[in-house]
């Protein structure tokens, strides 16, 4: 092996940028890291480097561990993004500068120089200095010098980031040859699907710090394991559907599941075709391949030998669409096909169906479970029982203790407590510190996807996690709750649009009936066209996902008054509210429709954070 | 350097009125002052403009401000890179204080300074009552001159060198080290050689500083002939003696000095960064 990390680590501050990425490559593979930005993915080829220390996991080059010696002594060969090429000496000082540190006599090196400057297109271009060269050949340049000492593994940060595309195409290519030539162990790092898809023997996803996948391209492509890397590779359509019977169910289409992949009885599966992988005819297909539905197309593009087609289809029972976006306010299927161009498409009543398609590995959900203080552990921990059993999900307890000393203490009750609840099969976790940093820290892992308080939890936490939380927050209130009548409060705008759609997955999961809330101020004449609108788009979105909607009305002094009246007045078991931007609360504090409604509320109240799209 | 006339400029319109006003609010400001200077050094005569400056005490303040200020730009131009180099690269609580802290000489008045370093260093002094057992004494001795000289001129290093290596991108430094240079190699091979502008120009203005201080050289100095006395010191001194052609001729020829030297320094920045030779080649 040429690089073998092992559950590498970084932290800033407290947030791991590079959380327990493992990889192992062969020697001579050209590997490609793939990530957004402020994905961590530089940051793993700087602690590759040793620019910077890790927190905890090691680095071994060629079998050697070289996580604690600095950057000088691993041999590496590092390209950074903006070439970082020494501007007061020319290219063959450059590129020789290497080797002098090295002592390697004058005529070895202008032999190495002139050979390198050669294999990367330069030769004759000794004497220029920075200022005189291209962006394309000052990378070249940065390329002859990172490879002058023939070092062991050849690191890439966004080589060709600040290239335009067509110089970038013809280096990417000369690059490959290179790398091929040399057989050289090659990291990549990039944002660019195509370019990774291009240069790389194998593909790393990395999201959030962690390694997502690894894989070829063409595996990756064709059978991601995990949700993120099917939307973020690709185009595609991913369905929301159910597991019965060894198959995934969307409505009356049933498609087998492969053994190999992770599921459930009984729970979500997820379904993943290609825009290639549809199939489109005017007529409905014989009962060889399986069918979607008949649907319309919404738009359409030509790209040369192929036209881009979206589709639009009836809605599919017990079934939710997760990729491509969902306008608000829809209720059908949107699926993407690639088709011939000269196919000729008639707009109404086309049949679609399926080549070929993959089910995603299932991943259950999370919960993190903060029980706060004795006085609402009790109803804490039955709701979060309630949920996981409904949402068949995965928990974990989180217990801070004040001091070292109480942790054990307070790990025997939390121990007996959760036994009690019937959340035996939730993991423990106890820490001493500040519970509202820990809280904070866990959420933004994105390892939960609902975080469960304790309602009497001191108010410092609760403002902490509302002014950072990235996941939807269920608070729990003194009052035992069944869950079944969700009152999602709502008005127009776009956080009015995400209440509507976390609440109603929640609903859909839960199986719960929702009542949607929209609050006027008291004696106000009907309502503005604009919320009339969103209330019947609100319904529609929830039709599409599942769920009966009824919309309520009501006057009131304020948002906050009206939402508590109706709580308390129409039977319902939990509360849907959104939040309004980190900085909201503290402005306005006690005006904050959320905190009123958190502070006088008795059932559950679900805190939407703002969608960041 | 050529003056493009850009949109809104005036190049069309007549020059003459305004250009000819600038001049006469100038000639009493700047002009007139420094014709004068050489005027009366050359009153009577070449002849009697030689004398003056070859006397001793002249000649001993000539090559005692020029000592000092070869000296003062030398060491500030270590202490002041050293200085640029921790403030521009680390992050440490208190960095912008002592950013400021360390430009702080600026805007004190010269004086001031030269009243602090008694108060710290004479012999009654905070420190220099330590030192006075020991028989050291640095107040009114050419070191207590240097110290005035090295706290006023400060800042020039730093202002000249400290933009450049905030400039500098970290990844230049990085490059050198995934290459296999040592920090020092870096610094001498690599950052070093990106400063020489910087260096250059905030050496000069130290030099020059260091040439015309009076205001603190005179308190920590303590004028004494032939021993601690720069070339301000002596002009003020023939002056106050009523010699005011020898004054006038050391004045001139410091005015001179100080002309070629900021001649220099026009040209040099003028001429394009000598931090990139690419394009002064």
């Amino acid at each position: 092996m040429s690089i073998s990390l092992d559950r590498l680590t970084k932290l800033y501050g407290n947030h791991p940028v590079v959380d327990q990425v493992s990889l192992e490559l062969p020697n001579g593979e050209f590997f490609v890291l793939l990530g957004t930005s402020g994905s961590g993915k530089s940051t793993v080829l700087r602690l590759i480097a040793g620019l910077i220390a890790p927190d905890s996991g090691t680095v071994v080059l060629h079998g050697r561990d070289v996580t604690k010696l600095p950057p000088q002594q691993r041999g590496t060969g590092f390209v950074f993004q903006n070439y970082s090429i020494f501007r007061h000496m020319n290219v063959a000082e450059n590129v020789e500068f290497g080797l002098k540190i090295r002592k390697i006599l004058p005529q070895e090196r202008a032999r190495k120089r002139e050979q390198l400057l050669d294999l990367v297109g330069l030769a004759g271009f000794d004497q220029r200095y920075a200022g005189q060269l291209s962006g394309g050949q000052l990378q070249r340049v940065a390329l002859a010098r990172a490879l002058a000492y023939e070092p062991n593994v050849l690191l890439l940060d966004e080589p060709f980031g600040a290239l335009d595309s067509k110089i970038r195409t013809y280096l990417r290519r000369s690059l490959k040859e290179i790398q091929r030539r040399l057989k050289v162990t090659t990291i990549l790092v990039t944002h660019d699907q195509e370019e990774a898809f291009e240069l790389a023997d194998r593909i790393g996803i990395i999201e959030r710090g962690r390694l997502l996948e690894t894989g070829r391209p063409e595996d990756l492509y064709a059978a991601p394991k995990t949700l993120f890397v099917a939307t973020f590779l690709g185009a595609g359509t991913v369905l929301a559907g159910k597991a019965d019977s060894g198959s995934a169910r969307f409505g009356s289409l049933s498609l087998p599941i492969p053994p190999e992949t992770a599921h459930e009885e009984g729970a979500r599966a997820q379904v993943l075709f290609r825009p290639e992988q549809v199939v489109l005819s005017p007529e409905m297909p014989d009962g060889t391949i399986p069918i979607l539905g008949c649907g319309r197309v919404v738009e359409k593009t030509f790209s040369g030998p192929f036209q881009r087609v979206r589709l639009k289809l009836p809605h599919l029972q017990d079934t939710r669409q997760v990729a491509p976006h969902v306008p608000f306010g829809e209720e059908g299927l949107l699926v993407d096909a690639i088709v011939p161009s000269e196919l000729g498409l008639q707009s109404e009543n086309v049949w679609v169906g399926l080549r070929s398609w993959h089910i995603l590995d299932q991943p259950r959900q999370r919960l993190l479970i903060y029980a706060g203080s004795p006085e609402t552990i009790e109803t804490c921990l039955a709701t979060a029982r309630e949920l996981s059993e409904r949402l068949d999900a995965s928990s974990v307890l989180l217990g801070v203790a004040e001091d070292q000393e109480s942790v054990e203490s307070l790990g025997i009750v939390l121990q007996q407590q959760k036994t009690a609840h019937g959340l035996a099969g939730a993991e423990l976790q106890v820490h001493s510190g500040n519970p509202a940093e820990y809280l904070a820290r866990l959420q933004q892992d994105g390892n939960f996807d609902l975080l469960v308080i304790g309602g009497d939890s001191s108010n410092a936490i609760l403002t902490r996690m509302l002014e950072c939380c990235t996941v939807p927050v269920l608070v729990v209130r003194q009052k035992q709750s069944a869950l079944k009548h969700m009152l999602i409060c709502t008005a127009a705008g776009e956080s009015g649009k995400t209440d509507v759609r976390v609440g109603g997955k929640l609903a859909h999961r839960l199986k719960s009936s929702v009542t949607l809330l929209h609050v006027t101020p008291r004696g106000s004449a009907g309502l503005s066209p604009t919320t009339k609108g969103h209330l019947e788009r609100a319904v529609a979105t929830l039709r599409g996902l599942d769920t009966a909607g009824t919309v309520q009305i009501r006057g009131a002094e304020s948002a906050a008054e009206g939402i508590l009246e109706e709580a308390t007045a129409g039977g319902h078991d939990l509360i849907v509210v959104g939040i309004h931007g980190p900085q909201s609360h503290s402005i306005f504090h006690v005006e904050d429709i959320t905190f009123r409604v958190l502070a006088g509320a008795q059932l559950p109240v679900l805190v939407v954070p703002i969608e960041d799209e | 350097m050529t003056n493009l006339p850009t949109v809104g400029s005036l190049a069309h319109s007549k020059p003459f009125v305004p250009v000819s006003l600038l001049v006469l609010v100038l000639m009493p400001l700047l002009l007139l002052p420094l014709a004068a200077v050489f005027v009366f050094a050359f009153r009577s005569g070449p002849g009697a403009f030689l004398k003056a400056l070859l006397t001793p005490e002249a000649q001993f303040a000539f090559r005692f401000s020029l000592l000092i200020a070869f000296a003062t730009a030398a060491i500030n131009a270590v202490i002041g890179t050293f200085a640029a180099y921790v403030l521009s690269k680390y992050r440490f609580p208190g960095d912008r204080s002592l950013g400021i802290l360390v430009n702080l000489p600026i805007a004190i008045p010269t004086v001031v300074i030269g009243t602090s370093l008694l108060l710290l260093w004479g012999p009654i002094g905070l420190l220099g009552r330590m030192l006075v057992p020991l028989g050291l004494q640095p107040m009114f001795t050419p070191l207590g001159v240097l110290l005035a000289h090295l706290v006023v001129t400060f800042p020039y290093m730093l202002g000249a060198v400290k933009p450049l290596l905030d400039e500098l991108e970290t990844t230049y430094e990085e490059a050198a080290y995934t290459i296999g240079a040592s920090r020092w190699q870096t610094f001498m091979h690599v950052i070093l050689p990106a400063l020489r502008g910087g260096l250059f120009t905030g050496a000069l203005l130290t030099f020059a500083h260091s040439l015309g201080e009076f205001g603190a050289t005179v308190l920590v100095s303590g004028n004494l002939r032939l021993r601690t006395q720069t070339a301000p010191l002596y002009i003020f001194a023939q002056f106050e003696a009523g010699n005011i052609e020898t004054a006038n001729a050391v004045a001139a020829t410091l005015a001179l000095l100080s002309f070629v030297l900021f001649f220099l320094l026009l040209r040099y920045t003028g001429a394009g960064a000598p931090s990139e030779p690419a394009r002064s080649r």
